[in-house]
């Protein structure tokens, strides 16, 4: 690079952005098309061939959503089992990654690698076993039932990460605490988890994400249609047999705007969440 | 270890015993905080794989309670079948289809965006997003562009003339599949273009300045440093994309689910429709076991590969 004249170095910008640029404009496209699309009138959106750009804009698809289907209350569900299952992985992995960051003992590794093993188990492959299980604990058709396979398929991932991070913290810190009579519960509580807050902003939201997008638990333990969270909502609205496209173009956009959100603000701790849990350097 | 032996060696009797108490207490402190986690999964994972395995045995319908045991027969069932084999070759075919295209296309967006640009905070956000929507909303956007009347492809690929008259992706068993390997292509891509990132930002700059002074164009500069010091990510890579893509439920499920006639369906689509649209828990099971063959496999690979040379986890 040093060698290289300027010329040359603004060709190459030219190139990176240009590269950069068309695989953006072709990621963003999907997403350019369901958002023009629920905001053409009902006529032109089954025009042949497709228009670009709306001839007339028109809101009027969210006000029909909104009166006339349960994306409210989907969304809803969506917040309920996220924010559950955010919460019930959190109180199981914070207490096991903590303890394997600060102690030997005998079981650790086998502990650790096994869960890292439970991670390939996926769930669609225990979909059968998890529904005999559901149905005998009478947890069928309970927010339940979506949010413990959930928070166990996350567990590994959280467990993983927090563990690495929890190392990280210099262990005097804790000592002199000790020394003045703290538990491990109060060292835990008031010295680790504020310190490891980097690491559990990413373990939050993968979790959240997670719960949030999945449809399988939903499609396959919720038969209650005032349960549905987004995507299943979404879904329900593919299965007829004339699938009406503008609103449920307008329910997906509505599903993923908390998503938005989330990334505009959180996007660092997701990707260092993703980049620790999976691959080591 | 020997640490701990020495410390309790040197120790007096009086305090041995106080330090082996404080010791066994500090270690039941350590196994208690692992125990709800051991419990959760044991219940939720381990205890559905034992059952799985048991119902493969049993002639279950999803519906009713009533069990007939039926031993090995829906496995020779199952290996005796044509649409095993046509399972199979669909799975093998999705899966490298789609890794191949998120490997190939991760790899470009991330070494374009390794460089010194402005805006890259912008760019990495941009692309991750697509990670971030629910499977089933972004399956649900791809059947609408590749609708055959009012889809954006279409209207497209007739505006370019590339085509005369609309095309059906997903109507049409011999390119359904690949309509759908589109999808988990633009939602898959951006975890790999991420990963590869942050290998790629770990490889020393004077790797590149020491080749850029020896002249070496930027062709040979990915492929003499940048794919050797990236092999142990893009091989972590791949293998967890591999598994995922095995395993990736929901968009198929919701683009074709598994149709038409079949062609899109890959095992574990199958393993859905056999226990809830066609009843049979049992045969269902037995499929679901055959899938943890493959991922078992897998699941060595990984450890094997996370876990090697030898380092102290």
């Amino acid at each position: 690079m040093t060698m290289a004249g300027h010329d040359r170095t603004g060709l190459r910008k030219v190139r990176i952005y240009g590269v950069l640029l068309a695989l953006l404009g072709i990621m963003m496209f999907p997403f350019y098309t369901m958002v023009a699309s629920t905001f053409k009138p009902e006529q032109e959106i089954f025009s042949t061939p497709a228009t670009l750009v709306p001839d007339e804009f028109t809101a009027e698809a969210y006000l029909t959503v909104w009166t006339q289907t349960d994306v409210l209350l989907w969304v809803g569900n969506s917040f309920l089992i996220s924010i559950s299952t955010v919460v019930l992985t959190l109180l199981l992995a914070i207490p096991a990654a903590y303890s394997c960051a600060r102690n030997e003992f005998v079981g650790k590794r086998t502990f650790l690698l096994s869960v890292l093993v439970v991670q390939m188990f996926a769930p669609v492959v225990l979909i059968v076993g998890l529904f005999d299980v559901m149905v005998s604990l009478r947890l069928y058709n309970t927010y339940l039932a979506v949010i413990i396979p959930a928070a166990a398929f996350t567990l590994p991932f959280n467990i993983w990460m927090l563990y690495g991070y929890f190392k990280t913290i210099p262990l005097e810190l804790e000592e002199s605490a000790r020394i003045g009579g703290a538990s491990q519960f109060q060292i835990l509580w008031k010295i680790i988890l504020p310190l490891a807050k980097p690491a559990l902003v990413a373990s939050i939201t993968y979790t959240f994400l997670y719960a949030w997008n999945r449809l399988l638990f939903v499609l396959t333990f919720l038969t209650d249609d005032a349960k549905f969270n987004i995507p299943r909502g979404v879904f329900s609205m593919v299965g007829a047999l004339q699938a009406d496209w503008r609103m449920m173009l307008t329910v997906s956009v509505i599903g993923i705007v908390p998503i938005l959100i989330l990334f505009a603000f959180l996007e660092e701790y997701i990707v260092a969440g993703m980049t620790s849990g999976a691959v080591k350097e | 270890m020997t640490s701990v032996n020495q410390e309790y060696n040197e120790q007096t009797t009086d305090t041995r015993i106080e330090w082996l108490r404080t010791e066994v207490l500090a270690n039941y402190t350590a196994y208690l905080l692992i125990t709800p986690a051991i419990v959760f999964l044991l219940s939720v994972v381990a205890y559905p794989i034992l059952e799985t395995f048991r119902l493969s045995l049993y002639q279950s319908p999803t519906n009713s309670p009533v069990e007939t045991f039926v031993g090995l027969d829906h496995y020779v069932a199952i290996f005796q079948s044509d649409i095993f084999y046509q399972l199979l070759w669909q799975t093998g075919r999705w899966v490298v289809a789609s890794v191949t295209l998120k490997t190939v296309l991760g790899l470009l967006i991330a070494v374009h965006l390794n460089q010194q640009i402005a805006g890259r905070k912008f760019f990495r956000t941009a692309f991750l997003i697509p990670w971030g929507i629910p499977y089933a909303i972004s399956a649900v956007v791809f059947r609408w562009i590749q609708h055959p009347q009012y889809g954006y492809l279409n209207a497209i690929l007739l505006e370019t003339g590339l085509i005369s008259s609309p095309i059906g992706i997903l109507g049409n068993t011999s390119t359904a599949w690949f309509g759908a390997v589109l999808a988990d292509v633009w939602i898959g891509t951006p975890f790999m273009a991420i990963i590869f990132l942050a290998g790629l930002q770990s490889i020393p700059d004077d790797l590149y300045e020491a080749a850029a002074i020896d002249g070496a164009e930027w062709w040979h500069q990915f492929r003499y440093i940048t794919v050797p010091q990236l092999k142990s990510v893009i091989l972590i890579a791949t293998l967890l994309s591999t598994i995922w893509t095995f395993v990736s439920f929901d968009v198929i499920w919701t683009m074709t689910r598994g149709g038409p006639m079949n062609s899109s369906a890959t095992l574990v689509i199958w393993i859905y429709r056999v226990a809830f649209d066609q009843g049979s828990l049992g045969e269902a099971a037995a499929f679901s076991v055959i899938g943890f063959a493959f991922l078992l496999v897998f699941a060595i690979l990984y450890l094997r590969l996370y876990t090697r040379g030898g380092e102290s986890l």
